[in-house]
């Protein structure tokens, strides 16, 4: 199972640099870049704080995908 | 960097403090000068360098390691710490047979350099390789 997320495309939306969304969650630029990249998977902490700074819920920004690229489904 | 006062005079007092230590214990002043500037130096550095959150409001703690950066230092501190028992494994051993007088003093300052060059290699290249290239 591989995290996935549209942090990058949300952040755009809203016209946020990665330097802004840094500062708005706490973290440096690298770690933005790093999830961005799906290269570091956040805390349930850093993921609730960055859907809250982008105005969006978790479930929207982040997904978990399987290996052949099947979306998991979350249980509501 | 604004509202970082705190931060830059501790820093100072800090960095003057290391080279008055430094001139008190017997080295010549400009090589405290010059170590005191370096240290300054690196305290400049810091907050542009990347590797830690800047939270103004924490004055002279404004400085903090990220979840990330945490856990990149926490794996560079463990890989050190596995190198140098490793070698220190080898070396007890290696001397316990041949040479029963005891390990010499030169083989602990490499066994130092070592586990820094561990640390500050490992954190190199857990930072590349955890995708911040942009």
């Amino acid at each position: 199972m591989i995290l996935r997320n549209r942090i990058r495309d949300l952040r755009l939306q809203k016209t946020l640099t990665q330097q802004a969304l840094a500062e708005r969650v706490g973290v440096t630029r690298q770690t933005v870049i790093a999830v961005e990249h799906s290269k570091f998977a956040p805390s349930v902490r850093l993921a609730l704080e960055l859907a809250r700074a982008l105005e969006v819920s978790v479930h929207d920004a982040f997904w978990l995908e399987d290996e052949i690229g099947g979306t998991v489904q979350c249980p509501e | 960097m604004p509202g970082m006062t705190a931060y830059y005079v501790s820093r100072t007092l800090i960095s003057a403090g290391f080279g008055g230590l430094l001139a008190a214990t017997g080295a010549t002043w400009w090589m405290a000068a010059l170590t005191a500037g370096t240290v300054f130096l690196l305290f400049l550095w810091a907050p542009q360098s990347g590797r830690y959150a800047v939270h103004p409001e924490l004055g002279v703690t404004a400085l903090r390691r990220d979840e990330r950066a945490q856990g990149i230092t926490d794996k560079a501190a463990r890989n050190a710490f596995v190198v140098v028992n490793g070698v220190v494994l080898a070396l007890v051993l290696y001397y316990g047979r041949h040479e029963p007088a005891g390990v010499p003093v030169s083989a602990l300052d490499l066994l130092l350099a070592l586990g820094a060059l561990t640390y500050f290699g490992a954190d190199l290249w857990l930072r590349h390789a955890s995708g911040a290239k942009d």
